[in-house]
Protein backbone atom coordinates (compact mmCIF):
# COMPACT_ATOMS: atom_id res chain seq x y z
CA UNK A 1 0.00 0.00 0.00
CA UNK A 2 1.68 3.47 -0.84
CA UNK A 3 0.64 6.44 1.37
CA UNK A 4 2.10 9.60 1.06
CA UNK A 5 3.83 11.66 4.22
CA UNK A 6 5.33 14.88 5.53
CA UNK A 7 7.74 14.70 7.75
CA UNK A 8 8.90 11.55 7.07
CA UNK A 9 11.94 11.11 8.95
CA UNK A 10 10.07 11.38 11.98
CA UNK A 11 7.85 8.35 10.87
CA UNK A 12 10.33 6.72 10.17
CA UNK A 13 11.79 7.33 13.93
CA UNK A 14 9.24 6.64 15.58
CA UNK A 15 7.73 3.48 13.59
CA UNK A 16 11.56 2.02 14.63
CA UNK A 17 11.24 2.78 17.69
CA UNK A 18 7.44 0.44 17.56
CA UNK A 19 9.62 -1.96 15.30
CA UNK A 20 12.29 -2.12 18.42
CA UNK A 21 9.80 -2.61 21.21
CA UNK A 22 8.25 -5.40 19.08
CA UNK A 23 11.43 -7.40 19.36
CA UNK A 24 10.39 -8.20 22.65
CA UNK A 25 8.09 -11.16 21.25
CA UNK A 26 11.61 -12.81 20.61
CA UNK A 27 11.88 -13.38 24.74
CA UNK A 28 8.64 -14.93 24.74
CA UNK A 29 8.31 -18.88 25.46
CA UNK A 30 6.04 -19.89 22.25
CA UNK A 31 8.13 -22.97 21.29
CA UNK A 32 5.69 -25.89 20.33
CA UNK A 33 3.15 -23.39 19.99
CA UNK A 34 0.82 -23.41 17.08
CA UNK A 35 -0.73 -20.83 15.25
CA UNK A 36 -4.39 -20.60 15.52
CA UNK A 37 -6.05 -21.54 12.08
CA UNK A 38 -10.32 -20.08 12.51
CA UNK A 39 -12.26 -22.66 10.56
CA UNK A 40 -15.43 -21.53 9.47
CA UNK A 41 -18.18 -23.67 7.67
CA UNK A 42 -19.42 -22.81 4.50
CA UNK A 43 -23.26 -23.30 5.63
CA UNK A 44 -22.14 -20.40 8.62
CA UNK A 45 -20.98 -17.92 6.88
CA UNK A 46 -23.60 -15.18 5.60
CA UNK A 47 -24.98 -15.40 2.23
CA UNK A 48 -23.03 -13.42 -0.36
CA UNK A 49 -25.86 -12.14 -2.02
CA UNK A 50 -26.28 -8.79 -3.89
CA UNK A 51 -28.95 -6.46 -1.40
CA UNK A 52 -30.43 -3.63 -3.62
CA UNK A 53 -30.41 -0.16 -1.83
CA UNK A 54 -34.14 0.64 -2.56
CA UNK A 55 -34.21 4.45 -2.21
CA UNK A 56 -32.31 6.82 -4.82
CA UNK A 57 -29.15 7.02 -3.30
CA UNK A 58 -27.61 10.25 -5.25
CA UNK A 59 -31.07 12.10 -4.42
CA UNK A 60 -30.88 10.82 -0.53
CA UNK A 61 -27.47 11.60 -0.14
CA UNK A 62 -28.52 15.29 -1.35
CA UNK A 63 -31.24 15.23 0.99
CA UNK A 64 -29.64 13.69 3.97
CA UNK A 65 -26.78 16.54 3.68
CA UNK A 66 -27.64 19.24 6.47
CA UNK A 67 -31.07 17.68 7.32
CA UNK A 68 -30.51 14.85 9.81
CA UNK A 69 -27.96 15.50 11.42
CA UNK A 70 -25.86 18.98 12.24
CA UNK A 71 -22.00 18.97 13.29
CA UNK A 72 -21.61 21.73 15.56
CA UNK A 73 -18.00 20.94 15.84
CA UNK A 74 -16.75 19.99 12.00
CA UNK A 75 -14.73 22.55 10.89
CA UNK B 1 -35.91 15.94 37.41
CA UNK B 2 -32.03 15.14 37.44
CA UNK B 3 -29.77 14.29 34.36
CA UNK B 4 -28.20 12.12 36.78
CA UNK B 5 -30.34 8.91 36.97
CA UNK B 6 -29.87 5.64 35.70
CA UNK B 7 -31.47 3.92 33.17
CA UNK B 8 -33.74 1.77 35.48
CA UNK B 9 -34.68 5.59 37.35
CA UNK B 10 -35.88 7.04 34.19
CA UNK B 11 -37.76 4.07 32.73
CA UNK B 12 -39.89 3.95 36.51
CA UNK B 13 -40.24 7.66 35.95
CA UNK B 14 -41.99 7.32 32.20
CA UNK B 15 -43.79 4.49 33.40
CA UNK B 16 -45.26 6.10 36.46
CA UNK B 17 -45.65 9.26 34.67
CA UNK B 18 -43.16 11.93 36.62
CA UNK B 19 -41.37 12.30 33.65
CA UNK B 20 -42.21 12.46 30.09
CA UNK B 21 -39.44 11.43 27.18
CA UNK B 22 -39.68 14.97 25.79
CA UNK B 23 -38.49 16.98 28.54
CA UNK B 24 -35.85 14.83 29.69
CA UNK B 25 -34.57 15.28 26.05
CA UNK B 26 -34.99 18.76 26.04
CA UNK B 27 -33.60 19.33 29.29
CA UNK B 28 -30.56 17.03 27.90
CA UNK B 29 -30.40 18.92 24.77
CA UNK B 30 -30.23 22.12 26.59
CA UNK B 31 -27.37 20.87 29.18
CA UNK B 32 -25.41 19.42 25.79
CA UNK B 33 -25.67 23.13 24.51
CA UNK B 34 -24.37 24.56 27.56
CA UNK B 35 -21.11 21.32 28.01
CA UNK B 36 -20.29 20.91 24.81
CA UNK B 37 -18.23 24.00 24.19
CA UNK B 38 -16.14 22.93 27.42
CA UNK B 39 -16.59 18.70 26.73
CA UNK B 40 -16.92 18.25 23.15
CA UNK B 41 -17.84 14.68 23.63
CA UNK B 42 -20.07 15.11 20.38
CA UNK B 43 -18.95 15.08 16.85
CA UNK B 44 -22.74 15.51 15.38
CA UNK B 45 -26.19 15.61 17.29
CA UNK B 46 -29.81 14.38 15.80
CA UNK B 47 -31.63 16.94 14.87
CA UNK B 48 -34.69 14.61 15.10
CA UNK B 49 -34.33 14.07 18.66
CA UNK B 50 -37.05 16.00 20.34
CA UNK B 51 -39.67 15.24 17.72
CA UNK B 52 -38.89 11.56 18.23
CA UNK B 53 -39.31 11.41 21.86
CA UNK B 54 -42.71 13.31 21.84
CA UNK B 55 -43.58 10.45 19.92
CA UNK B 56 -42.95 7.80 22.00
CA UNK B 57 -44.73 9.82 24.46
CA UNK B 58 -48.02 9.88 22.66
CA UNK B 59 -47.58 6.12 22.46
CA UNK B 60 -46.93 5.95 26.36
CA UNK B 61 -50.09 8.29 26.72
CA UNK B 62 -52.04 6.05 24.08
CA UNK B 63 -51.47 2.97 26.00
CA UNK B 64 -49.54 1.36 22.90
CA UNK B 65 -46.93 -0.78 23.28
CA UNK B 66 -43.29 1.02 23.69
CA UNK B 67 -40.02 -0.46 23.41
CA UNK B 68 -37.72 -0.84 26.13
CA UNK B 69 -35.65 2.32 26.53
CA UNK B 70 -38.76 4.83 26.22
CA UNK B 71 -37.32 7.31 24.93
CA UNK B 72 -34.33 7.51 26.47
CA UNK B 73 -31.32 9.77 25.22
CA UNK B 74 -28.21 6.96 23.95
CA UNK B 75 -25.20 8.30 22.40
CA UNK B 76 -23.62 6.61 19.99
CA UNK B 77 -19.82 6.42 18.93
CA UNK B 78 -19.06 7.97 15.29
CA UNK B 79 -17.38 4.68 13.98
CA UNK B 80 -20.93 2.49 13.87
CA UNK B 81 -23.20 3.56 10.93
CA UNK B 82 -26.89 5.01 11.86
CA UNK B 83 -28.69 5.50 8.39
CA UNK B 84 -28.54 9.05 7.03
CA UNK B 85 -26.50 10.32 9.40
CA UNK B 86 -22.78 10.88 9.55
CA UNK B 87 -20.14 8.14 10.42
CA UNK B 88 -16.95 10.06 9.95
CA UNK B 89 -14.44 7.76 12.11
CA UNK B 90 -13.36 11.13 13.45
CA UNK B 91 -11.45 11.72 10.49
CA UNK B 92 -10.85 13.84 7.72
CA UNK B 93 -10.90 10.55 5.17
CA UNK B 94 -14.49 10.37 5.79
CA UNK B 95 -15.76 13.95 6.69
CA UNK B 96 -18.87 13.83 4.57
CA UNK B 97 -19.87 9.90 4.56
CA UNK B 98 -23.45 9.19 4.84
CA UNK B 99 -23.91 5.69 6.06
CA UNK B 100 -26.98 4.01 3.64
CA UNK B 101 -27.60 1.69 6.26
CA UNK B 102 -28.18 1.11 9.92
CA UNK B 103 -25.50 -0.52 12.40
CA UNK B 104 -27.46 -3.98 14.00
CA UNK B 105 -27.12 -2.94 17.29
CA UNK B 106 -28.23 0.62 16.41
CA UNK B 107 -32.09 -1.09 14.35
CA UNK B 108 -31.99 -3.11 18.16
CA UNK B 109 -32.18 0.44 19.69
CA UNK B 110 -34.61 2.17 17.35
CA UNK B 111 -36.64 -1.11 17.38
CA UNK B 112 -36.75 -0.40 21.35
CA UNK B 113 -37.73 3.35 21.11
CA UNK B 114 -34.33 5.15 22.50
CA UNK B 115 -33.70 8.03 21.21
CA UNK B 116 -30.19 8.45 19.81
CA UNK B 117 -29.30 11.57 20.50
CA UNK B 118 -26.09 12.02 19.07
CA UNK B 119 -22.56 10.44 17.59
CA UNK B 120 -19.50 11.08 20.12
CA UNK B 121 -15.98 11.72 19.41
CA UNK B 122 -13.07 9.14 19.02
CA UNK B 123 -9.41 9.04 18.51
CA UNK B 124 -9.46 8.50 14.36
CA UNK B 125 -10.83 5.06 13.50
CA UNK B 126 -10.33 4.17 17.42
CA UNK B 127 -6.58 4.36 17.23
CA UNK B 128 -6.22 5.83 20.40
CA UNK B 129 -6.36 5.79 24.16
CA UNK B 130 -6.96 9.70 24.90
CA UNK B 131 -9.69 10.99 21.60
CA UNK B 132 -6.41 13.48 20.90
CA UNK B 133 -5.73 11.59 17.58
CA UNK B 134 -9.74 12.91 16.86
CA UNK B 135 -9.57 14.99 13.50
CA UNK B 136 -12.43 17.29 15.22
CA UNK B 137 -10.44 18.04 18.37
CA UNK B 138 -10.07 16.17 21.52
CA UNK B 139 -12.90 15.50 24.08
CA UNK B 140 -12.40 16.60 27.82
CA UNK B 141 -12.50 14.90 30.71
CA UNK B 142 -15.50 16.00 32.59
CA UNK B 143 -13.64 15.36 35.90
CA UNK B 144 -10.69 17.88 35.12
CA UNK B 145 -11.10 19.41 31.77
CA UNK B 146 -7.08 19.53 31.31
CA UNK B 147 -6.95 15.58 31.29
CA UNK B 148 -7.80 13.17 28.49
CA UNK B 149 -10.89 11.07 29.18
CA UNK B 150 -9.07 8.05 27.62
CA UNK B 151 -10.29 6.63 24.23
CA UNK B 152 -10.93 5.29 22.11
CA UNK B 153 -14.33 5.88 22.84
CA UNK B 154 -13.78 9.19 24.63
CA UNK B 155 -16.71 11.40 23.62
CA UNK B 156 -18.82 7.95 24.57
CA UNK B 157 -17.48 8.00 28.10
CA UNK B 158 -17.50 12.19 28.31
CA UNK B 159 -21.37 12.24 27.53
CA UNK B 160 -22.34 9.34 29.78
CA UNK B 161 -20.22 10.80 32.67
CA UNK B 162 -21.14 14.83 31.66
CA UNK B 163 -24.75 13.48 32.41
CA UNK B 164 -25.16 14.34 27.97
CA UNK B 165 -26.46 10.63 27.66
CA UNK B 166 -27.54 7.96 30.22
CA UNK B 167 -26.32 5.15 27.94
CA UNK B 168 -23.85 5.09 25.06
CA UNK B 169 -21.96 2.52 22.71
CA UNK B 170 -18.21 2.54 22.01
CA UNK B 171 -16.39 -0.57 20.25
CA UNK B 172 -13.43 -2.23 22.23
CA UNK B 173 -10.87 -2.76 20.18
CA UNK B 174 -7.65 -3.17 22.92
CA UNK B 175 -9.57 -1.30 26.12
CA UNK B 176 -11.19 0.95 24.31
CA UNK B 177 -14.24 1.38 26.43
CA UNK B 178 -12.38 0.13 29.97
CA UNK B 179 -9.76 2.59 29.48
CA UNK B 180 -12.21 6.24 29.07
CA UNK B 181 -14.70 4.29 31.28
CA UNK B 182 -12.53 4.18 33.95
CA UNK B 183 -10.44 7.59 33.22
CA UNK B 184 -14.40 9.54 33.31
CA UNK B 185 -15.83 7.22 36.24
CA UNK B 186 -18.06 5.18 34.65
CA UNK B 187 -18.88 1.62 34.04
CA UNK B 188 -18.01 0.36 30.37
CA UNK B 189 -18.30 -3.49 29.25
CA UNK B 190 -16.14 -5.11 26.17
CA UNK B 191 -18.58 -8.21 25.88
CA UNK B 192 -17.06 -11.85 24.76
CA UNK B 193 -16.13 -11.98 21.01
CA UNK B 194 -19.03 -12.04 19.04
CA UNK B 195 -22.17 -11.57 21.74
CA UNK B 196 -23.11 -8.26 19.51
CA UNK B 197 -22.87 -8.02 16.11
CA UNK B 198 -20.30 -5.73 14.45
CA UNK B 199 -22.60 -5.39 11.28
CA UNK B 200 -22.08 -1.50 10.74
CA UNK B 201 -19.13 -0.94 12.95
CA UNK B 202 -16.40 0.43 11.04
CA UNK B 203 -13.85 -2.43 10.96
CA UNK B 204 -10.19 -1.55 12.39
CA UNK B 205 -9.07 -4.97 13.55
CA UNK B 206 -11.92 -7.33 13.19
CA UNK B 207 -10.96 -10.11 14.80
CA UNK B 208 -10.98 -9.09 18.28
CA UNK B 209 -13.13 -5.87 18.51
CA UNK B 210 -16.09 -5.68 19.93
CA UNK B 211 -19.15 -2.87 20.42
CA UNK B 212 -19.64 -2.55 23.86
CA UNK B 213 -22.22 -0.82 25.86
CA UNK B 214 -20.91 2.41 28.72
CA UNK B 215 -23.29 3.84 31.18
CA UNK B 216 -23.13 5.04 35.22
CA UNK B 217 -24.26 1.87 36.86
CA UNK B 218 -23.90 -1.61 36.14
CA UNK B 219 -27.27 -2.54 35.83
CA UNK B 220 -27.44 0.31 33.08
CA UNK B 221 -24.47 -1.88 31.21
CA UNK B 222 -27.00 -4.93 31.74
CA UNK B 223 -30.34 -3.40 30.27
CA UNK B 224 -28.19 -2.03 27.46
CA UNK B 225 -26.67 -5.00 26.89
CA UNK B 226 -29.76 -7.12 26.69
CA UNK B 227 -31.13 -5.46 24.09
CA UNK B 228 -27.91 -5.39 21.76
CA UNK B 229 -26.51 -9.08 22.18
CA UNK B 230 -27.34 -12.57 20.14
CA UNK B 231 -27.13 -13.62 17.14
CA UNK B 232 -27.30 -11.49 14.03
CA UNK B 233 -27.64 -12.83 9.96
CA UNK B 234 -25.68 -10.24 9.07
CA UNK B 235 -22.43 -10.93 11.52
CA UNK B 236 -21.63 -14.67 10.97
CA UNK B 237 -19.15 -14.07 14.24
CA UNK B 238 -21.87 -13.76 16.45
CA UNK B 239 -23.30 -16.08 18.82
CA UNK B 240 -26.65 -17.05 20.20
CA UNK B 241 -27.52 -16.55 23.47
CA UNK B 242 -30.97 -17.42 23.89
CA UNK B 243 -32.11 -13.81 24.97
CA UNK B 244 -30.48 -14.23 28.47
CA UNK B 245 -31.35 -11.65 30.55
CA UNK B 246 -27.85 -9.97 31.91
CA UNK B 247 -30.06 -7.90 34.64
CA UNK B 248 -32.32 -10.15 36.67
CA UNK B 249 -30.49 -11.43 39.84
CA UNK B 250 -27.52 -8.88 39.40
CA UNK B 251 -27.90 -8.34 42.85
CA UNK B 252 -27.07 -12.29 43.69
CA UNK B 253 -23.67 -11.29 44.95
CA UNK B 254 -20.37 -13.07 44.71
CA UNK B 255 -20.03 -15.28 48.39
CA UNK B 256 -17.77 -18.21 47.85
CA UNK B 257 -16.71 -17.23 44.43
CA UNK B 258 -12.92 -17.43 43.43
CA UNK B 259 -11.46 -14.37 42.38
CA UNK B 260 -7.79 -14.65 41.03
CA UNK B 261 -5.32 -11.24 40.90
CA UNK B 262 -3.39 -11.14 37.65
CA UNK B 263 0.27 -10.70 39.01
CA UNK B 264 1.27 -8.93 35.71
CA UNK B 265 -1.03 -6.75 35.64
CA UNK B 266 -1.24 -5.33 39.54
CA UNK B 267 2.43 -5.35 40.38
CA UNK B 268 5.36 -3.95 38.75
CA UNK B 269 7.17 -0.49 38.11
CA UNK B 270 4.46 0.61 35.42
CA UNK B 271 1.90 0.92 38.05
CA UNK B 272 1.17 4.14 39.38
CA UNK B 273 1.36 4.20 43.39
CA UNK B 274 -2.46 5.74 43.76
CA UNK B 275 -4.20 3.15 41.54
CA UNK B 276 -1.99 0.30 43.41
CA UNK B 277 -3.40 1.95 46.89
CA UNK B 278 -7.28 2.04 45.06
CA UNK B 279 -6.75 -2.00 43.40
CA UNK B 280 -5.71 -3.02 47.29
CA UNK B 281 -8.82 -1.55 48.51
CA UNK B 282 -11.03 -2.95 45.78
CA UNK B 283 -9.07 -6.30 46.82
CA UNK B 284 -10.19 -5.63 50.38
CA UNK B 285 -14.15 -4.83 49.33
CA UNK B 286 -14.10 -8.27 47.43
CA UNK B 287 -13.08 -10.50 50.72
CA UNK B 288 -15.60 -8.48 52.47
CA UNK B 289 -18.18 -9.29 50.39
CA UNK B 290 -17.03 -13.31 51.20
CA UNK B 291 -15.23 -13.90 47.85
CA UNK B 292 -12.15 -15.95 48.24
CA UNK B 293 -8.82 -14.14 46.61
CA UNK B 294 -5.75 -15.75 45.34
CA UNK B 295 -2.60 -14.89 43.15
CA UNK B 296 -2.69 -15.97 39.13
CA UNK B 297 -0.10 -15.87 37.11
CA UNK B 298 -0.05 -15.21 32.69
CA UNK B 299 3.36 -14.94 31.84
CA UNK B 300 2.08 -14.42 28.10
CA UNK B 301 0.71 -10.71 29.73
CA UNK B 302 4.44 -8.69 29.46
CA UNK B 303 4.02 -9.74 25.27
CA UNK B 304 0.58 -8.91 25.05
CA UNK B 305 1.01 -5.25 23.69
CA UNK B 306 3.34 -6.37 21.24
CA UNK B 307 1.15 -9.03 20.31
CA UNK B 308 -1.79 -6.43 20.08
CA UNK B 309 -0.14 -3.88 17.81
CA UNK B 310 1.35 -6.47 15.40
CA UNK B 311 -1.95 -8.06 14.83
CA UNK B 312 -4.43 -4.73 14.91
CA UNK B 313 -1.98 -3.25 12.89
CA UNK B 314 -1.74 -6.13 10.31
CA UNK B 315 -5.55 -5.69 9.87
CA UNK B 316 -5.87 -2.24 10.12
CA UNK B 317 -3.65 -2.03 7.70
CA UNK B 318 -5.56 -4.30 5.61
CA UNK B 319 -9.32 -2.93 6.24
CA UNK B 320 -8.10 1.15 5.82
CA UNK B 321 -7.00 0.50 1.95
CA UNK B 322 -10.17 0.97 1.39
CA UNK B 323 -10.11 4.68 2.03
CA UNK B 324 -8.78 5.30 -1.69
CA UNK B 325 -10.59 8.30 -2.23
CA UNK B 326 -12.40 5.97 -5.37
CA UNK B 327 -14.54 4.05 -3.04
CA UNK B 328 -14.63 6.19 0.25
CA UNK B 329 -12.89 9.34 0.37
CA UNK B 330 -13.70 13.19 -0.05
CA UNK B 331 -13.15 15.69 -2.39
CA UNK B 332 -9.68 15.72 -4.24
CA UNK B 333 -9.05 16.30 -7.84
CA UNK B 334 -7.86 13.58 -9.80
CA UNK B 335 -6.10 16.01 -12.56
CA UNK B 336 -2.48 15.61 -12.63
CA UNK B 337 -2.23 12.40 -10.83
CA UNK B 338 -1.32 9.03 -12.05
CA UNK B 339 -3.60 6.94 -10.90
CA UNK B 340 -1.34 5.07 -8.01
CA UNK B 341 0.01 8.06 -7.13
CA UNK B 342 -3.84 9.93 -6.64
CA UNK B 343 -4.38 6.77 -4.08
CA UNK B 344 -1.47 7.84 -1.99
CA UNK B 345 -1.97 11.05 -1.91
CA UNK B 346 -5.23 10.80 -1.12
CA UNK B 347 -3.98 8.73 1.87
CA UNK B 348 -2.60 12.29 3.15
CA UNK B 349 -6.20 12.84 4.99
CA UNK B 350 -5.23 10.02 7.26
CA UNK B 351 -3.80 11.56 10.88
CA UNK B 352 -0.71 10.58 12.28
CA UNK B 353 -1.65 7.63 14.59
CA UNK B 354 -3.66 6.05 11.81
CA UNK B 355 -0.71 6.68 9.20
CA UNK B 356 1.75 5.35 11.66
CA UNK B 357 -0.41 1.90 11.91
CA UNK B 358 -0.66 1.43 8.46
CA UNK B 359 2.84 1.67 7.70
CA UNK B 360 3.42 -0.57 10.48
CA UNK B 361 0.39 -2.87 9.22
CA UNK B 362 2.22 -3.27 6.01
CA UNK B 363 5.45 -3.92 7.39
CA UNK B 364 4.87 -6.50 10.20
CA UNK B 365 3.00 -9.19 7.79
CA UNK B 366 5.05 -8.67 5.07
CA UNK B 367 7.62 -11.12 3.27
CA UNK B 368 10.53 -11.75 5.20
CA UNK B 369 8.97 -10.33 8.64
CA UNK B 370 5.97 -11.83 9.03
CA UNK B 371 7.96 -14.49 10.70
CA UNK B 372 9.87 -12.16 12.82
CA UNK B 373 6.45 -10.56 14.28
CA UNK B 374 3.18 -11.58 12.82
CA UNK B 375 3.30 -15.60 12.98
CA UNK B 376 5.10 -14.76 16.89
CA UNK B 377 2.20 -12.65 18.03
CA UNK B 378 -0.35 -15.46 16.67
CA UNK B 379 1.57 -18.05 18.86
CA UNK B 380 1.59 -15.64 22.02
CA UNK B 381 -1.94 -14.84 21.46
CA UNK B 382 -2.84 -19.10 21.39
CA UNK B 383 -0.51 -19.47 24.30
CA UNK B 384 -2.65 -16.66 26.61
CA UNK B 385 -5.78 -17.86 25.30
CA UNK B 386 -4.63 -21.39 27.08
CA UNK B 387 -2.81 -19.63 30.30
CA UNK B 388 -6.14 -17.63 30.27
CA UNK B 389 -8.73 -21.27 30.48
CA UNK B 390 -6.32 -22.52 32.96
CA UNK B 391 -6.56 -19.27 35.03
CA UNK B 392 -10.78 -20.03 34.83
CA UNK B 393 -10.36 -23.45 35.55
CA UNK B 394 -9.63 -22.40 39.30
CA UNK B 395 -11.08 -18.81 39.49
CA UNK B 396 -14.73 -17.38 38.53
CA UNK B 397 -13.17 -13.82 38.04
CA UNK B 398 -10.38 -12.56 37.39
CA UNK B 399 -9.06 -8.90 38.56
CA UNK B 400 -6.65 -5.76 38.01
CA UNK B 401 -6.95 -2.07 37.83
CA UNK B 402 -8.55 -1.26 34.50
CA UNK B 403 -5.29 1.08 33.56
CA UNK B 404 -2.06 1.10 35.28
CA UNK B 405 -1.83 4.62 35.26
CA UNK B 406 -4.34 7.62 36.62
CA UNK B 407 -5.42 10.22 33.41
CA UNK B 408 -2.94 12.17 31.83
CA UNK B 409 -2.67 15.55 30.95
CA UNK B 410 -3.49 16.35 27.07
CA UNK B 411 -0.18 16.70 25.35
CA UNK B 412 1.59 13.99 27.74
CA UNK B 413 2.18 11.14 25.75
CA UNK B 414 1.20 12.33 22.30
CA UNK B 415 4.69 12.37 21.17
CA UNK B 416 5.53 8.77 22.36
CA UNK B 417 3.35 6.28 20.65
CA UNK B 418 5.03 3.82 22.37
CA UNK B 419 4.51 5.19 26.43
CA UNK B 420 0.75 5.32 24.99
CA UNK B 421 0.74 1.87 23.74
CA UNK B 422 1.97 0.55 27.06
CA UNK B 423 -1.29 2.44 28.77
CA UNK B 424 -3.58 -1.12 26.69
CA UNK B 425 -1.51 -3.73 28.92
CA UNK B 426 -4.13 -4.48 31.32
CA UNK B 427 -6.77 -4.26 28.85
CA UNK B 428 -5.37 -6.26 25.45
CA UNK B 429 -5.41 -9.65 27.24
CA UNK B 430 -9.68 -9.29 27.30
CA UNK B 431 -9.45 -8.74 23.36
CA UNK B 432 -6.84 -11.07 22.94
CA UNK B 433 -8.20 -13.81 24.31
CA UNK B 434 -11.98 -13.41 23.46
CA UNK B 435 -13.47 -12.96 27.18
CA UNK B 436 -15.89 -10.45 28.91
CA UNK B 437 -13.92 -7.60 31.20
CA UNK B 438 -15.72 -4.70 32.68
CA UNK B 439 -13.99 -1.74 34.15
CA UNK B 440 -16.27 -0.64 37.32
CA UNK B 441 -15.57 2.83 38.45
CA UNK B 442 -14.11 2.76 42.24
CA UNK B 443 -12.47 5.63 43.44
CA UNK B 444 -12.00 9.00 42.37
CA UNK B 445 -8.06 10.16 44.01
CA UNK B 446 -7.04 14.02 43.84
CA UNK B 447 -9.94 14.95 41.48
CA UNK B 448 -9.08 11.51 39.20
CA UNK B 449 -11.21 8.44 38.83
CA UNK B 450 -9.70 4.86 39.07
CA UNK B 451 -11.86 1.98 38.07
CA UNK B 452 -11.16 -1.94 38.57
CA UNK B 453 -11.03 -4.06 35.94
CA UNK B 454 -12.96 -7.56 36.17
CA UNK B 455 -12.96 -10.43 33.62
CA UNK B 456 -14.65 -13.62 33.50
CA UNK B 457 -14.63 -16.60 31.21
CA UNK B 458 -16.41 -16.55 27.66
CA UNK B 459 -20.25 -15.62 27.38
CA UNK B 460 -20.50 -15.42 31.30
CA UNK B 461 -21.53 -12.03 31.55
CA UNK B 462 -24.20 -12.50 33.40
CA UNK B 463 -22.24 -13.86 36.60
CA UNK B 464 -19.97 -10.70 35.09
CA UNK B 465 -22.20 -8.29 35.81
CA UNK B 466 -23.30 -9.67 39.32
CA UNK B 467 -19.78 -9.41 40.54
CA UNK B 468 -19.68 -5.66 39.35
CA UNK B 469 -23.12 -4.78 40.64
CA UNK B 470 -21.48 -6.36 43.58
CA UNK B 471 -18.52 -4.15 43.90
CA UNK B 472 -20.05 -1.31 42.96
CA UNK B 473 -22.36 -1.24 45.89
CA UNK B 474 -18.98 -1.12 47.87
CA UNK B 475 -18.02 2.40 47.17
CA UNK B 476 -19.53 6.07 46.94
CA UNK B 477 -18.74 7.98 44.16
CA UNK B 478 -18.51 11.89 44.14
CA UNK B 479 -20.63 14.08 41.61
CA UNK B 480 -19.17 14.83 38.82
CA UNK B 481 -18.19 18.59 39.07
CA UNK B 482 -19.77 20.08 35.83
Amino acid sequence: MRIDIENSDEYFERVKKILGYFDILDKANIEGEEVPVQQVAIDELRDDKYVAFEDPLIQQLKNYRDSYVRAPKMN
Amino acid sequence: MSLGISAIEYINGIKNGTITAEEFVAKTIEHIKKVEPKLHAFISLNDNALEQARAIDKKVKAGQNVGAFYGMPISIKDNICIKGGKTTCASRMLENYTAPYDATVVSKLNAQDAVIIGKTNLDEFAMGVATEFSAFGPSKNPWDTEYVPGGSSGGSAVSVAGLESILSLGSDTGGSVRNPASFCSIVGLKPTYGLVSRYGLVSYANSIEQIGPMGRRVEDVALLLNHIAGKDPHDPTTIDNKNQDYLSGIDSGISGKKIGIIKEMSSGSGLDSTVASVFKNSISAFEKLGAKIEEVSLDMVEYTVATYYVLTTAEAGSNLSRYDNLRYGYDLDSEGYEFKSYISKARRNFGPEVTRRMILGGFVPSAGFAGKYLLKALKVKSKLKKQIEAAFSKCDFLISPTVPVLPFKFGEKIDDPLAMYLADINTVTANLTGVPAISVPYEVKNGLPVGIQIHANLLQEKQLLQAAYALQNTTKLPEVPL
